[in-house]
C-alpha cells in the first residue's frame, strides 16, 4: 500500500467517524469539526505528497501534478467548509448529512483525479455523482432544489449509462480496462476491424464527460441545477465535479493517447468552439447571477478544451511539451480560485443573487462589491487578476501549438463575455433611490473577502511563485 | 528609479481613496500633492542625469517579475517617453484643477480612479517588456471605465461599456499578437523573451509578421482612434465627466500613437511597408471624416471628439510616412493636440457647469457675459485649427511636409483637413460665443435664478440635453424654473443682469493660461523638443533607412 493512499484513507476515516457520530449524537458542531479535521488533514497530507515519487499502479496513478491538483482541490474544500457552518445553520435543514455527502463527493473527486483504469474511473465518478444528487436535493424547504435533484439524477444516470457503454465497446476492442491499453492494440485494430468500435467507445465516454462538464451539446441542465441547488452545492458542483471530470478527460487523452484519433479530435475542437461561443452568448441576457456563472463556466471549459487539442502535438513552437500541462493546471487553478471566491461572496449575499438585487451594492457594501467586481474582472481575464495570468498561459500554449481557429473563437468569446461581467459591475455601481439599510459585515465575512482580494490580486500581480511551483510539478 | 514614478500615483490613489473617511476635502489635496511629488521627482531625475547624446535611453532599469517565462518588469525612458510623461503629469494637474470643484460625490473613489488611470498611462509610456506594457495598457482602462460609468453624464453606462468593449477587443488582439511575436522570435533565435530591447534586435522574418503586426495595429488604431475603429470615442468623450474627458482626449489617445511609434514601426519593418498604404488611406479618411462629422454636430463635446479623430488622423499619417520630419510632426501633433484638446474640454466643462448645456442650438453670445472664458475658447479653437505660431500648426505642417515626400497624393488630401478644421472650429466659435445672448432657459426671468436656486442644477444634470431629448430637457428647465420662482420670488424684482454667471476663477485662469503658454512655446520655439526627440526617432527609423537604401 503506497503512501499516496493516505489522503483517501483520511477522508474515508473521517466519513466513518462522521457516520458513527451522527448515529450516536446529532450535533451540527461535531459534524462540522470532524469534517474540518478530515479535510484539513487530507489537504496537509496531500500537500506534503506533492514531492513524492511517481507511483503507477493498476487502478491509480500518482504523479506530482495529480498531487498538486488534488491538494488544490482539498484547499478549496477547506475554504468552502469554513463558511459552511454559518450557511447551514441559517438554512433550516438538518445539517449533519450535508457534511457526510460533501466528504463522499470529495473522496470521489480525489479518486477520480488519480484514476487510470476504467473501473476506478467509473466507481469514483459514481461515488461523486450520487453524492451530488443528495447534495443538490438537500434543501427540503425549496421546491426548486428537489426538482434540480431529480433532473440531475436522471441526466447523470443517462450519462453514466453512456460512459458504461463506451467502456464496454473499448473493452471489446482491447480486452483491457486500463486507459493506456488502447495504444498497444491500436495498430492491429485499424488493420483488422472495419467498424471502428474504439472510436465509438471514445465518443460515448466523451459525451458522458461532456455532460459532467456541461459542454455544449450536453449543457442544457446546467443553469437550472446551478440555480435550484443550495448555494454551497452549486459551488461544489461547479468546482469539485468539473475539475475532477476535466482531469480525467485529460488523462484519457494524454495517457490513453486518444489524441491520435482524428475523429475524436475534430469532435473536441467542435465542442470547444461551440462551448466558448454559445456559453457566453447564453449568459448575455440572464437575470440571475447563478445562471450567468453556469453559462460562463461552459465557456471557460470550452477554453480549457484547447489544451486537449494540444496533447501530444509535437509541433509546439516553444519546444517544451509540458508547457501545455502547465498552462492547463494554471488555468484550472486560476478559474477554480476565482469561482470559489465568487461563491463565497454569493453565500454572504444569501438570497440576493439576481442581478437587479445587486444594484447599488457598491454604496451599501463597498467591500463585498469591490470583491465581487474583482472576481468578475478575473473571470473576464483583465490584467492584475489571477484570471488574466491563466488566460495568458492558455493563449501562449495555444499559439505555440499554432491553433489559430480556437484562438480566434477564444478572442471573440472573451469580448462577448466581457459584456455580461461588466454588466454585473455596472449594476452594482448604479445608485438606487431606495437605499436598504447598510448592514455591517461581521468579522468572518470581512476576513473572507480580504483573503479573496489578496489571493486574486496577489497571484495576479506576482504570479512567479505559483509559476515556478507549477514548473517543478509538471517537469 | 522609474518604478517609483508609477508607484507614487498608485500609492497616492490608495491614500486618497481611504482618506475620504477623514475628510471629504482630503482626497483632492492628496491628489494634488501626489501629482506635484511625481512632477518634482521627474524633474529631479532628469536634472540629476543630464541628457546624454550617446545613447537613446536616458534611464533603464529591470526587476524580476515572472521568471518562468522570462518576463521582467523592465522600464526605460528616452526622449519620447520623457516628453509624453511630462505631458501626462501636466494634463493630470489641469484635469485635477477642473475636477476640484466639479466632482462632489464619492471624492475618495474618484481620485483613486483618477490617479490609477494616470499611473497606468505612465506605465504604458515606460514599460519596455511587452507583457508589462500590455498589463498597463489594460489596467488604465478599468479605472477610466469607472470614471465614466460613475461620474459621467446622462448616457454614461452605455458609453463606458462601449469604450471598454472596443479597447478590450483591440487589447485581446494585441495580447495574441504579443505572444505570437514572442513565440516566433523564440523559434527564430532560441531566446524566449518579452523584452523590447531583445525583440528589436531580430525583427521576425516569418510571413506571419504581417498578421502579427496587424494585431498590434488594430489595438493602437482603436485607441488612436482611426476611422473605422472610432465609434467609442464620441460617446466616451461626451458622457465622461470633464476631468476624465481631458485625460481621455489629451493623453489616453496618445498611447495609441506612442504604441505605433514605439512598437509597430521598429518591430515590424517589412510588415509596416506592407500596411503603410492602407494605414495612410485610413489616416486621410479619419482626417476628412472626423472634420465632416465635427461640422455636423451640435453638442460641443461631440464636436471636440470628432475633431480629435481628425487630428489623430494626422498622427497616423505622420507615423506611416516613415521619415524623420513626418514622425517629428506626429509627436508634435500629439503634444499640441494634448494641450489644446484638454483646454477645450475644460472650457466646455466650465460652460456646462454654468448653463447645464453644451448644445450649440441653445447657447449663443456667451462673449457678452463671459468675456474671459470666450477669449480663451477662441484662442484654443484657433490653436486647434492650426494657426501658425501655435503648436498644432507645427505638428500638422511637419506631418504634411513629411507625407508629401512619401506619398504626395495623401498629403494633398490630408491638407483638406486643415480647411475643414477651420470650418468646423469657426462654426463652433461663432455659434457659441458670438451673436445674441441665448442660453437653455427659455424663460428670461429664470435667468437670474439658475444660480440661486439649487433645484435647477440638480434636475438638469439628470435630464441634460442631447440631440434626442432636447424638448424634454427644455420642459424640465421650464418647470424647474417655475418651481424655483415660487421659492425665491423676491429675487425676480432685482434687475440683476445675467452677469451672475461667474467668469473664470483665478485657478481656472491660471490653468488655461499655462496650457496656452505651452502651446505658444510649442509653436514658437519647438526646437528643444525636437532635439530631445531626435535620438529616439532616429533609432526607430534606423530599420527603414537601411531598407530604403537597399531598394
Amino acid at each position: 500500500m503506497s503512501i499516496h493512499y493516505l489522503t483517501a484513507s483520511i477522508l474515508l476515516s473521517s466519513i466513518l467517524t462522521l457516520l458513527l457520530s451522527i448515529a450516536l449524537k446529532r450535533s451540527h458542531l461535531y459534524a462540522f469539526i470532524i469534517t474540518g479535521i478530515g479535510l484539513i488533514g487530507a489537504a496537509l497530507t496531500q500537500m506534503s505528497l506533492i514531492d513524492a515519487p511517481v507511483v503507477s499502479e493498476l487502478l491509480f496513478i500518482f504523479t506530482p501534478e495529480n498531487a498538486f491538483i488534488s491538494a488544490g482541490l482539498l484547499v478549496i474544500l477547506v475554504f468552502l467548509w469554513s463558511q459552511l457552518y454559518h450557511w447551514l445553520a441559517k438554512s433550516g435543514n438538518t445539517c449533519e448529512e450535508y457534511y457526510l455527502l460533501m466528504l463522499t463527493a470529495s473522496l470521489g473527486a480525489v479518486c477520480l483525479i488519480a484514476s487510470q483504469h476504467f473501473a476506478s474511473f467509473f466507481l469514483a465518478l459514481e461515488l461523486m455523482s450520487l453524492s451530488f444528487v443528495g447534495l443538490i436535493a438537500y434543501s427540503n424547504n425549496k421546491p426548486t432544489s428537489q426538482e434540480a435533484g431529480i433532473k440531475y439524477l436522471v441526466l447523470s444516470a443517462g450519462a453514466s449509462a453512456l460512459i458504461l457503454m463506451g467502456i464496454a465497446l473499448i473493452y471489446l476492442q482491447t480486452g483491457s480496462l486500463t486507459f493506456d491499453a488502447l495504444p498497444a492494440s491500436k495498430v492491429q485494430q485499424i488493420a483488422n476491424v472495419p467498424l471502428n468500435l474504439t472510436t465509438s467507445g471514445m465518443i460515448f465516454i466523451i459525451i458522458g464527460l461532456c455532460f459532467k462538464l456541461s459542454l455544449v451539446p450536453c449543457h442544457l441542465w446546467v443553469a437550472d441545477i446551478f440555480e435550484g441547488a443550495p448555494l454551497p452545492t452549486t459551488a461544489l458542483l461547479a468546482i469539485v465535479s468539473k475539475l475532477a471530470a476535466f482531469i480525467v478527460l485529460w488523462r484519457m487523452f494524454s495517457y490513453g493517447q486518444w489524441h491520435t484519433d482524428s475523429t475524436v479530435l475534430d469532435i473536441i475542437a467542435l465542442v470547444a468552439g461551440a462551448s466558448m461561443l454559445i456559453g457566453n452568448l447564453l449568459a448575455l441576457q440572464q437575470e440571475r447571477l447563478l445562471r450567468i456563472l453556469a453559462f460562463s463556466s461552459i465557456s471557460h471549459f470550452g477554453y480549457l478544451l484547447i489544451i486537449l487539442l494540444l496533447v501530444g502535438s509535437d509541433t509546439s513552437l516553444l519546444t517544451d511539451i509540458s508547457f501545455n500541462l502547465e498552462a492547463m493546471v494554471f488555468y484550472l487553478v486560476a478559474y477554480m480560485l476565482t469561482l470559489t471566491g465568487t461563491f463565497s461572496i454569493l453565500m454572504q449575499l444569501e438570497q440576493n443573487t439576481s442581478v437587479s438585487q445587486l444594484s447599488g451594492l457598491f454604496w451599501r457594501q463597498p467591500l463585498q462589491a469591490s470583491c465581487l467586481s474583482l472576481l468578475m474582472l478575473s473571470l473576464a481575464g483583465i490584467p492584475l487578476t489571477i484570471g488574466f495570468i491563466g488566460k495568458f498561459y492558455l493563449i501562449t500554449a495555444a499559439i505555440a501549438g499554432q491553433l489559430w481557429w480556437p484562438i480566434g473563437s477564444l478572442v471573440i468569446a472573451s469580448v462577448i463575455g466581457l459584456y455580461f461581467y461588466l454588466r454585473i459591475i455596472m449594476v452594482m455601481l448604479s445608485k438606487t433611490a431606495t437605499f436598504s439599510v447598510p448592514c455591517t459585515l461581521d468579522m468572518r465575512e470581512r476576513v473572507t473577502a480580504w483573503v479573496i482580494i489578496v489571493i486574486v490580486i496577489g497571484v495576479g500581480t506576482f504570479p512567479s511563485m505559483l509559476a515556478d511551483m507549477l514548473r517543478t510539478v509538471t517537469h | 528609479m522609474l518604478l517609483c514614478l508609477i508607484l507614487i500615483p498608485l500609492i497616492g490613489g490608495v491614500l486618497a481613496g481611504f482618506s475620504q473617511r477623514l475628510s471629504p476635502k482630503l482626497p483632492r489635496r492628496i491628489s494634488l500633492f501626489t501629482l506635484l511629488i511625481s512632477l518634482t521627482y521627474l524633474v529631479m531625475l532628469t536634472l540629476v542625469k543630464p541628457i546624454a547624446r550617446s545613447s537613446q535611453w536616458l534611464f533603464d532599469e529591470s526587476h524580476v517579475w515572472i521568471d518562468r517565462l522570462n518576463i521582467a518588469a523592465h522600464f526605460s525612458m528616452d526622449g519620447l517617453s520623457l516628453i509624453l510623461i511630462l505631458l501626462t503629469l501636466l494634463i493630470g494637474l489641469a484635469a485635477l484643477s477642473s475636477a476640484w470643484s466639479e466632482i462632489e460625490q464619492d471624492q475618495g473613489f474618484f481620485y483613486f480612479n483618477f490617479l490609477w488611470t494616470l499611473a497606468g498611462i505612465l506605465g504604458v509610456f515606460l514599460a519596455m517588456d511587452l507583457l508589462l506594457f500590455f498589463v498597463f495598457w489594460e489596467v488604465m482602462l478599468v479605472p477610466m471605465y469607472f470614471l465614466i460609468a460613475i461620474w459621467g453624464h446622462e448616457n454614461r453606462r452605455y458609453a463606458a461599456l462601449k469604450f471598454f468593449l472596443f479597447t478590450q477587443a483591440g487589447g485581446l488582439l494585441m495580447l495574441v499578437s504579443i505572444i505570437a511575436l514572442v513565440v516566433f522570435h523564440y523559434q527564430q533565435t532560441g531566446l524566449l523573451s518579452f523584452d523590447y530591447h531583445v525583440l528589436i534586435l531580430a525583427p521576425i522574418a516569418s510571413p506571419a509578421a504581417i498578421w502579427i503586426c496587424l494585431g498590434f495595429l488594430i489595438a493602437f488604431l482603436v485607441k488612436l482612434p482611426a476611422f473605422p475603429f472610432h465609434p467609442w470615442l464620441p460617446d466616451a468623450h461626451t458622457q465622461a465627466p470633464t476631468p476624465a474627458s481631458m485625460i481621455l482626449a489629451a493623453i489616453l489617445l496618445k498611447t495609441g500613437g506612442y504604441g505605433i511609434i514605439r512598437f509597430v514601426l521598429p518591430l515590424f519593418p517589412n510588415a509596416v511597408q506592407f500596411w503603410s498604404p492602407l494605414m495612410m488611406s485610413l489616416a486621410v479618411a479619419s482626417i476628412i471624416y472626423g472634420a465632416l462629422m465635427a461640422f455636423s454636430q451640435h453638442d460641443l463635446k461631440r464636436i471636440l471628439a470628432y475633431s480629435s479623430v481628425s487630428h489623430m488622423g494626422f498622427v497616423l499619417l505622420g507615423c506611416f510616412s516613415l521619415n524623420m520630419i513626418a514622425l517629428q510632426g506626429a509627436v508634435m501633433q500629439m503634444l499640441a493636440h494634448g494641450l489644446s484638446s484638454a483646454a477645450l474640454f475644460m472650457l466646455v466643462g466650465l460652460i456646462q457647469q454654468r448653463f447645464h448645456s453644451r448644445d450649440l442650438h441653445q447657447l449663443a453670445g456667451l462673449w457678452r457675459y463671459l468675456p474671459q472664458l470666450s477669449a480663451m475658447g477662441l484662442f484654443f479653437a484657433i490653436a486647434s485649427l492650426g494657426m501658425p505660431g501655435l503648436g498644432n500648426f507645427i505638428g500638422e505642417f511637419l506631418v504634411l511636409v513629411g507625407a508629401l515626400e512619401q506619398h504626395a497624393s495623401f498629403a494633398v488630401l490630408a491638407s483638406l483637413g486643415l480647411i475643414l478644421g477651420a470650418v468646423y472650429s469657426l462654426r463652433m466659435i461663432q455659434k457659441s460665443f458670438f451673436g445674441p445672448f441665448r442660453i437653455p432657459d427659455l424663460d428670461p426671468q429664470s435667468l437670474t435664478l439658475t444660480n440661486d436656486a439649487g433645484i435647477v442644477p440638480k434636475i438638469d444634470i439628470g435630464t441634460n440635453t442631447t440631440s434626442g431629448i432636447e424638448i424634454a430637457a427644455d420642459l424640465a428647465c421650464i418647470s424647474s424654473g417655475e418651481q424655483s420662482r415660487v421659492g425665491v420670488a423676491e429675487h425676480i424684482e432685482k434687475p440683476e443682469p445675467p452677469s451672475s454667471y461667474p467668469d473664470l476663477t483665478p485657478k481656472e485662469k491660471l490653468t488655461l493660461m499655462s496650457i496656452a503658454a505651452g502651446l505658444v512655446f510649442l509653436g514658437v520655439h519647438p526646437q528643444p523638443l525636437l532635439d530631445l526627440l531626435e535620438q529616439s526617432l532616429a533609432q526607430i527609423l534606423a530599420a527603414y533607412a537601411m531598407t530604403g537604401s537597399e531598394s
